[in-house]
C-alpha cells in the first residue's frame, strides 16, 4: 500500500498524462494502473486536471479554419505520412503545386546557367588560343618588318649616295682626276673630283684602288699648289666603301698626291711613301 | 456560428472516426477545435501558425486514429498530447525561432488571456477564475511543462529551483487543479 502511495507521489503518473514517457516507463505505467485500482484513478483524476486546465484556455478558431480543415480530412490519404508535416507551410490544397514548379524553374535555370558556362568557358579557350597566335604572327612580321626597313633604309643610302655621285660626275664644273699608281704600287688608282669654281675636292670611294691600310696608318691626300703639297685630310682604303668623300677645300691646285702616313696625317708628305700622283 | 454543429457521445465518435465519415471529421472539429486552438494559440502565439498547426494536429488525429486505444487513456487526452506535440516541436525549430521575436512567456501569455477573454467559452469563465487563484509559482512551472514542452530539468534551470522541487511544485499544481475539475 505504501509502495503504491510513493509511486503515484513520484510524478510519473503526470508525465504519463502529458505523453512524456518512454516507451518501457509508459508499458510499467499501463501495468499498475490494470494492476491497482489507485494508480487507474489517480491517472483519471490528473487526466480530468489537465483537461480541464486545456479547455479553459479554449480560442474559437476563425470562421474560414471548418471548412478548410474539413475539407482536408475528407481529401487526405491516411497511407501518406508525408502529407502529416507539409500541411503547415500551405494555406491552401491547391497550393502545394507551386513550390513544384518554382523547383522545376530552378531546377531549369540551374542547368541553363551551367550550359552557359561551358560554353563562355570553351569560346574564351578558343578565343584565347587564336589570340595567343596572332601574337606569334605579329612578332613575325615586325621582324620582317625591322628587316625589310633596314634594308630599304640600306638601299636609300647608297641610292642617294649613287645620285651625289653621279650628279658631281655630271657637273660641268667638275674635273675628274685620275691618280696613277707609283712605283710603290703601280696597280693603284683614286679618282678626285675637283671642283676649282667651289673649291670642293672629293674622293670617289667606290673607285678607290689602293693596298689596305693598317690601324697605325692612313692614307693622306695632298695638293701641289705651286710646287708646295698642301694637307687636303686623311682616308681609309676600304675594299666595300662606296660615295664620295670630301676632303679640305682648296681653289688653285696643278696636281694631287696621296702619300701613306701614320695615322692622323703628318704635316709634310713622306715622298717615298707617294702611292699614286695625277696631274690636274 | 450560423453553422449547425455537429456532436456525438465519444463512443459514436471513436465508430465515425475509425470509419472516416464526413460525420466523423464534422463531429470532431466541432466539438474540439476550440480547446485544441487554445493550447495551439497558447503555445506558438501565432495566427497564421496557429491556424496551419491546428490543421495538421487533426490530420494527424485523423490519419493515426488507429493507434488511438481507449483501454490506455481518454480521447481528448490523446488529441491534447498531439497538439501539444506538434506545437512545441514548432516552436522548439529553427524557422520559428528565426521568425518570431522572442517574447517572456508569461507577459505574452497573460496578454492573449486579456485579448481572447471575450473568445473564452462563458461555461467555463468561473473554473477560469479559479485557475487563475493557483499560487503564481504553481502556474508558472505547470506553464512551463504542459505549454511549452520543457522537461523537469529544463524547467529547473529555467526557474533557478531543485529538480525535487519542480516535481513537488508541478504535483501540487495538479493536485490543485484536481480539486477544481473533478
Amino acid at each position: 500500500m505504501e509502495e503504491i502511495k510513493l509511486y503515484i507521489e513520484s510524478g510519473v503518473l503526470e508525465l504519463y498524462v502529458m505523453g512524456d514517457l518512454n516507451e518501457d516507463d509508459r508499458r510499467d505505467v499501463e501495468f499498475m494502473a490494470a494492476k491497482h485500482p489507485e494508480v487507474k484513478r489517480e491517472l483519471e483524476q490528473i487526466q480530468n486536471a489537465l483537461e480541464g486546465y486545456a479547455e479553459v484556455y479554449s480560442v474559437t478558431p476563425p470562421e474560414g479554419m471548418r471548412d478548410r480543415v474539413i475539407n482536408k480530412l475528407l481529401h487526405t490519404n491516411s497511407e501518406e505520412s508525408a502529407v502529416e508535416t507539409e500541411p503547415a507551410v500551405s494555406n491552401e490544397a491547391n497550393v502545394v503545386a507551386i513550390p513544384s514548379t518554382t523547383n522545376s524553374f530552378y531546377k531549369y535555370a540551374f542547368a541553363a546557367s551551367v550550359a552557359l558556362l561551358i560554353l563562355s568557358v570553351s569560346a574564351l579557350f578558343v578565343l584565347y588560343n587564336q589570340l595567343e597566335n596572332s601574337k606569334q604572327q605579329l612578332v613575325v612580321l615586325q621582324q620582317n618588318n625591322q628587316t625589310i626597313t633596314s634594308r630599304a633604309n640600306y638601299i636609300n643610302k647608297q641610292l642617294a649616295e649613287s645620285q651625289e655621285a653621279l650628279s658631281i660626275f655630271h657637273n660641268p664644273e667638275v674635273k675628274l682626276v685620275k691618280l696613277a699608281g707609283q712605283k710603290i704600287a703601280p696597280e693603284a688608282s683614286v679618282t678626285v673630283a675637283f671642283n676649282q669654281k667651289k673649291e670642293e675636292v672629293m674622293i670617289d670611294m667606290s673607285a678607290v684602288k689602293m693596298p689596305e691600310n693598317d690601324d697605325a696608318h692612313q692614307y693622306q691626300l695632298w695638293a701641289l699648289v705651286d710646287g708646295k703639297p698642301v694637307d687636303l685630310g686623311v682616308f681609309d682604303a676600304e675594299p666595300n666603301a662606296s660615295g664620295m668623300k670630301r676632303m679640305k677645300a682648296i681653289g688653285n691646285a696643278q696636281a694631287f698626291a696621296v702619300t701613306l702616313e701614320p695615322r692622323g696625317g703628318s704635316v709634310n708628305p713622306t715622298m717615298e711613301q707617294m702611292i699614286v700622283m695625277g696631274a690636274i | 456560428m450560423s453553422k449547425r454543429k455537429t456532436a456525438l457521445s465519444e463512443t459514436d465518435l471513436i465508430h465515425a472516426l475509425s470509419d472516416k465519415s464526413r460525420i466523423g471529421a464534422e463531429a470532431l472539429y466541432d466539438m474540439y477545435s476550440s480547446s485544441l486552438y487554445g493550447i495551439i494559440y497558447r503555445i506558438v502565439q501565432h495566427d497564421e501558425i496557429a491556424e496551419d498547426l491546428l490543421q495538421e494536429t487533426f490530420v494527424k488525429i485523423w490519419n493515426s486514429f488507429s493507434s488511438f486505444d481507449p483501454e490506455k487513456g481518454r480521447l481528448f487526452t490523446w488529441m491534447v498530447n498531439i497538439a501539444r506535440n506538434l506545437s512545441i516541436d514548432k516552436v522548439r525549430s529553427k524557422d520559428f525561432r528565426n521568425n518570431s521575436k522572442n517574447q517572456d512567456i508569461e507577459n505574452t501569455v497573460n496578454f492573449i488571456d486579456e485579448q481572447r477573454s471575450t473568445a473564452i467559452n462563458p461555461e467555463i469563465m468561473g473554473v477560469k477564475d479559479l485557475v487563475d487563484q493557483l499560487k503564481p509559482d504553481q502556474k508558472s512551472i505547470l506553464d512551463l511543462v504542459y505549454f511549452r514542452g520543457y522537461t523537469h530539468v529544463e524547467a529547473a534551470d529555467e526557474l533557478g529551483i531543485p529538480l525535487g522541487t519542480v516535481k513537488t511544485r508541478l504535483r501540487t499544481a495538479i493536485i490543485t487543479l484536481r480539486t477544481f475539475f473533478n
